[in-house]
Parts: C-alpha cells; structure tokens; sequence
C-alpha cells in the first residue's frame, strides 16, 4: 500500500509518517523543508524498509501543487490514499490582517485540500481511496487568536461533511478528525486547563480506521463533550459568559 | 509558562548538586534551529540530562533539547559507517545496528544518554582500558552555531573546532548529526568472571593484570566503609560468550523505575549493611555467570533505585585519572585524610583507561578510580581535602561527574584549560553558549 502524507515532517504527519511506515506501506511526503523530509525519509527507509518518496512543497501555491503532486505521476502511481495532517499559522492572526496573509491561510488550510481532493475525487475513482482530514477545535467556536486559520478549519470540517454525501455509491474512505491539544511542538510549554492528546495514540487510530467508509471523530474524546455543549448553549449566553470572565 | 515554544522548567543535575528553572527549546525542524537567534538569548544544548554536573542548562541560558533529532541519516554496512542524528539515544542506536551485528564500544552506563551529550563528554564506558574514548569512534560531525552558522567538522575539516567539539561542554554550538566508526561485534552475550580482593593494591594488580586480555571489560567493585575494608571487594571481568548465541533483546528504549520517589535511605549505616549483603551474595555465589548485553553494557539500567535513595539532597561523584607512578601515593594520602573525616562512600571502583588527555577531556593511560559520597558536609570537606590530592600529585578530576569542582582547582589539574578556554573565546567572541559548569570554571 501506498498513502501521500502532506505536511510530514512535524507534530501528527511526523508520527503518522512512522506509524504507516511501521506498518510496511511506502510513502509519498510532503512537507515544505527538503533537509526535513530527507531526513525523515532516511530514517523511515533504513528501519522499516519502505520505498518513500519525498515532495518538497509550499502548500500556499497553486502551482507548486499542481506540478509536485498533481501533474507527477510517480505520486499517484498505486497510491491507496492520503492524509492531510497540514496546518499553516501565522503569528497575529487576527481581524487586521493583510489579505495576502489571509488568503495564504485560507488557502494552506482549507482550498489546497479542497483543491487536491476534487482532483484525486476524479483521479481515483475506480479504486478505492483513503481521504483523512483534520480540523481543530479551534473552528468549533469564533476567537480572539488564530481567527482565520479556526475559520479555515471550520470549513474544512464542512467540506468533509459534504463529501461523504458526495461519496454515497463511490469508493471513496472519507475519515475526518478534530484534534485538541496534542503533545507536539505546537503545544510545547503551554500550560492547558485539559490534558494533551497523545500523538502516537492518535496515529495508530488514524491507521487502524484507514479502511472505514466514513468516520468523524474528536481527538482526545472529551473534546465531544466540549463540542455538544458549544452547539446546545446559544451563542449570546457563551459571549455573555466570555465577556463576564474577560471582565473579572 | 510558554514565550513562542519555550517551556520553563525546574531542572536538576543527575546528581542533584544544582538546580534552576530554565526555558527548553524543543526544536524539530532545521528551520527551529536556525531561528534560535531570534530568542537573543544565551544557548546550551541538552541531552537526556543525564549528566552528573550541570552540563545542560543555565539560569539564563535556553536549553536547546534535541529529542526530535533522533533519527539515522545514513548507514554504509560495506564501510561500517552509520550518520545518526545527536538527539538518538544509545538504546536507539544500538538496537539498529546491532542487528547488523555492529556498535561502538565507547558506551557509557545508561541506554537514553544521547549521542550528542556523549560526544560533548567525551564518554567512555566499561571497556575504556580497551577502546578509550567516545572520540574514537567519531568520523565526523556537523554543528550549528548561531555565529558561525552550520559547520561540518572531521580531522580533515575545521579540525580545531572538530577538538574542541569532543569533550567540549557542547559550547561550540548544537552537534546536529554525527558519523560514527562502527566495530564488528557479533555474539551479545557475555560471561562474568569475579576475583575477590583484599586490598586496594591487590585490586589494582588484578585489573592491570586482566585488561591486558583480549575483548574483556575489567572494573571492580570496592567496599570502603572504614578503613581496614578499604578496597576488599571484586574485580569483575565481562567476557564475550562464545557458547551463547541467543538472539540478540533488543535494548529498553523507556526507562524503568519512571516513579520512583527520591527516599534519602543511605547512610552508614544502610550502607554498610547493603554492601556486606552485596559483598557475601558474591562471595558465595559462582566465580563466573551469564549476563545478557543490556545488564553488562548499561549496568545502571534496573538499578535507578540507589541514585533515588540519596534522597532529594543528592550525591556527589569524583572520578579520578591516576597515574601507576603515584596510585599508591594517592591511596596513602586517602588514606590519611579518611582517618580524619570519616566520609560516607556509597561506592568504590576501579577500572583502566586508555588515551591522550587534551583540553578539559578526561583521558590518558591511566587508572580511573571512582567515588560516591552522600551530600553532606562532612563529605564536601573531605572532597575539598581530595581536590588538593589531585593538585599535589598531578591527578585529573572528571569535571563531567564532579559538579563541584572549582576553576581555581580545574586549572591546576588540566594542563590545557587555558588553551580550551582562549579557544572557546576566539571561536565564540560573544560566547553565546553557556552552561551552569562554563559559568562556574570561568570559561
């Protein structure tokens, strides 16, 4: 088997990388730091005995997808599926930022693999295809930080959510998770009020529902009960609420 | 407490003798690297901080940790050369290539020390009277200096910078990647052979005499609890074990023992009982067993327990290199000195050591003698009184174990600390790097 992993040399891509590598499947990665990917690529063929390839790809441009992954048929050449574990932030993410910056996270985040799923949806639709997604719970409610990346992964989640009614009589294996706080270099330092998702944990999830034909799920799991109640309480009484403990 | 992907910490050293919060930095991308001049702040790379003194942290400095550059970038089995990452471990390591039945024989004691902080130590292991040194095994290396930018460095390439990297206190900058010089070794298994002693001249006899032989490690195991059983003990020999060609177990890569709490157990009297038990279980026992690779090479592997029970106060190490010529001078100035403090010694090992001592690098064709001591004040003055034994007789103190050394006595022991020191100056005029035991020997 063979999947394409974007966004594979850090945090969850990283592990991911690893877990699908341990598990014999070749791979294609994408990430944006060649010295990265090489070296990951080095490490996952000398243990594992894996063939990977590695793409070296700025995720904000078109053309760079278009020619690394789209127009390169080495890349799709027996690929089972692919993962998108990609985030793209920018420091000062907030309501004065520049269009440029705005469209480059909008794009990162959510129209690159909107962009590239649509693509493969045409590509692969004779065999049956792995499309893994994930959001954040950062898009399951508006915020002061980070507004436009939580926006992108609102929509992502949106986008999935369309696809698997897209996907009814297809082959396609549509998975989607919203992941909290995991123990990856993004959270490093940051003292939170809830524990951090273990990376390896989620990774071997990741892998062993890699063959279902829909799942959406939270990641770690009381991020559900976090969501439940953001969709039960109405949104005045959260700002309410919001604004009183900004007060205090 | 998080300022852009710092974690501040309390941090000990492995002995305990020094503390401080300290921001880590833990990179895992080349790019992270780079940007840590953006942080306009001092440096210091950090292992697993496993080191006795405070190698790997500062009150001021940011503790650069390379856990994510653990991986293998490269491995030639036609020229026995593996490229590995400074943050991969020795367990990480080994469990590679000893299924290729190759290593390196400079390891010290404990499988999740780094690469990279056994470069920056110069470690040696049991089989230092063989192999010597972790300098041995290196081919080449690349760092990064916020200043000087990416360097590789070998015999062939900015070789001054090459030297000073080995056993230099990881302040030339972050060793990044490292080639090592693997050897053959083929059977994992080993058998150990015990020699009882009654003295401390009859041990060292026995240990010059047995590291002579070929692809043995030789070290003792002394009691020195007073003085008329000063150097009663064993001097052990692991031998590879031909007979025994089990497949190899692969080496715990987590440790063992994660919660155990720090009991402050030792003391004289726990001491003394422990090592009689110690002492009559081997006195009873066969002169030779089996060992597997993992109880022979990382001997405190398991055993976490009786660094734990020094309590929250800790210990102190002092690991000596004395010459033939004066190692009996020494026992008899010891001696004098034990009579008048009576110091509580948790442990007393000897063993042989090969190579050339250079800048701060504890090495030469000496005999390495090794002392535990409970953290007290009795026992520091003892040390102090110790420090003044290695200046009369020319003795080099391990500044790696020892976090109390002083700069004043370093000085008087390394002949090449002022050449290290104004190297260090000229190659880092700003001296962005800096660790608890730079700032206290005045590098």
């Amino acid at each position: 088997m063979k999947y394409l992993i974007v966004g594979a040399t850090s945090g969850l891509g990283r592990e991911l990388a690893y877990t699908f590598a341990e598990k014999k499947n070749n791979l294609v990665l994408a990430a944006r730091d060649d010295r990265d990917l090489q070296a990951i690529k080095s490490d996952l063929s000398l243990k594992f005995r894996v063939e990977i390839k590695t793409i070296s790809i700025d995720f904000s441009d078109i053309e760079e997808i278009n020619n690394k992954i789209l127009y390169d048929k080495e890349v799709h050449k027996n690929l089972n599926g692919v993962l998108f574990p990609i985030g793209f932030m920018v420091d000062k993410d907030n309501l004065l930022l520049d269009l440029k910056t705005i469209q480059n996270i909008i794009f990162a985040n959510y129209a690159s693999t909107n962009y590239l799923i649509s693509k493969f949806f045409e590509l692969f639709k004779n065999q049956e295809f792995t499309i893994v997604g994930f959001g954040s719970v950062s898009g399951l409610l508006g915020r002061n930080v980070n507004i436009n990346y939580a926006a992108a992964k609102r929509a992502l989640e949106s986008f999935f959510e369309s696809l698997a009614f897209q996907n009814k009589k297809k082959n396609f294996l549509i998975q989607f998770y919203t992941l909290g706080y995991l123990d990856t270099n993004l959270s490093f330092g940051k003292k939170l009020n809830l524990p951090k998702g273990n990376v390896k944990k989620i990774s071997e999830i990741v892998y062993k529902n890699r063959n279902r034909k829909f799942l959406k799920r939270f990641y770690p799991f009381y991020w559900r009960i976090v969501s439940l109640l953001i969709k039960v309480i109405p949104f005045n009484l959260i700002l309410s609420i919001k604004n009183l403990i900004s007060k205090n | 407490m998080n300022i852009n992907g710092l974690e501040k910490t309390k941090t000990f050293s492995f002995d305990r003798s020094h503390s401080a919060k300290v921001l880590f930095k833990r990179p895992d991308k080349f790019r992270e690297i780079e940007d840590l001049s953006k942080h306009n702040r001092t440096l210091i790379n950090t292992g697993s901080n496993l080191s006795y003194s405070p190698l790997g942290f500062y009150k001021d400095s940011i503790s650069v940790k390379l856990k994510k550059f653990n991986r293998i970038i490269d491995f030639n089995l036609k020229k026995k050369e593996i490229t590995v990452e400074s943050g991969i471990t020795l367990s990480q390591l080994l469990n590679f290539t000893l299924l290729y039945d190759l290593w390196i024989p400079q390891l010290p004691g404990y499988p999740f020390i780094t690469i990279g902080g056994a470069i920056a130590s110069d470690a040696h292991g049991k089989s230092c009277a063989l192999h010597g040194t972790i300098k041995n095994s290196i081919k080449e290396m690349t760092i990064f200096h916020i200043k000087n930018g990416w360097l590789s460095l070998s015999e062939k390439e900015n070789k001054e910078i090459y030297n000073l990297t080995i056993g230099g206190i990881g302040l030339t900058g972050t060793i990044v990647n490292v080639t090592l010089k693997l050897e053959e070794f083929k059977n994992k298994n080993f058998i150990t052979y015990k020699t009882k002693v009654n003295s401390v001249n009859e041990c060292i006899s026995e240990i010059t005499k047995k590291s002579k032989e070929k692809d043995s490690f030789v070290y003792s195991w002394n009691m020195a609890e007073n003085l008329k059983s000063l150097g009663k003990g064993f001097v052990f020999q692991n031998k590879i074990n031909d007979d025994n060609v089990e497949n190899f177990k692969f080496i715990p890569e987590e440790k063992k023992n994660k919660f155990l709490p720090f009991l402050p157990i030792w003391n004289k009297l726990t001491l003394k009982t422990a090592n009689w038990i110690f002492y009559y279980l081997n006195n009873s026992s066969n002169h030779f067993q089996e060992d597997d690779f993992t109880s022979v090479i990382f001997p405190f592997y398991g055993k976490e327990a009786y660094f734990k029970f020094f309590g929250k106060k800790g210990f102190y190490e002092s690991q000596l290199l004395i010459s033939e010529n004066t190692i009996e001078d020494f026992f008899d100035e010891f001696k004098f000195i034990y009579k008048k403090f009576n110091p509580t010694i948790s442990l007393f090992s000897v063993k042989n050591m090969r190579g050339t001592q250079e800048f701060l690098r504890f090495e030469g064709n000496k005999i390495c003698v090794t002392f535990d001591f409970i953290n007290n004040k009795k026992n520091i003055l003892f040390m102090s009184e110790l420090d003044k034994i290695c200046v009369k007789l020319k003795i080099i103190p391990s500044i790696i174990k020892d976090s109390r050394l002083s700069k004043k006595i370093v000085e008087q022991c390394y002949p090449e600390y002022s050449r290290f020191r104004d190297l260090i100056n000229n190659y880092d005029k700003k001296r962005i790097y800096k660790s608890e035991i730079s700032q206290r020997l005045e590098i």
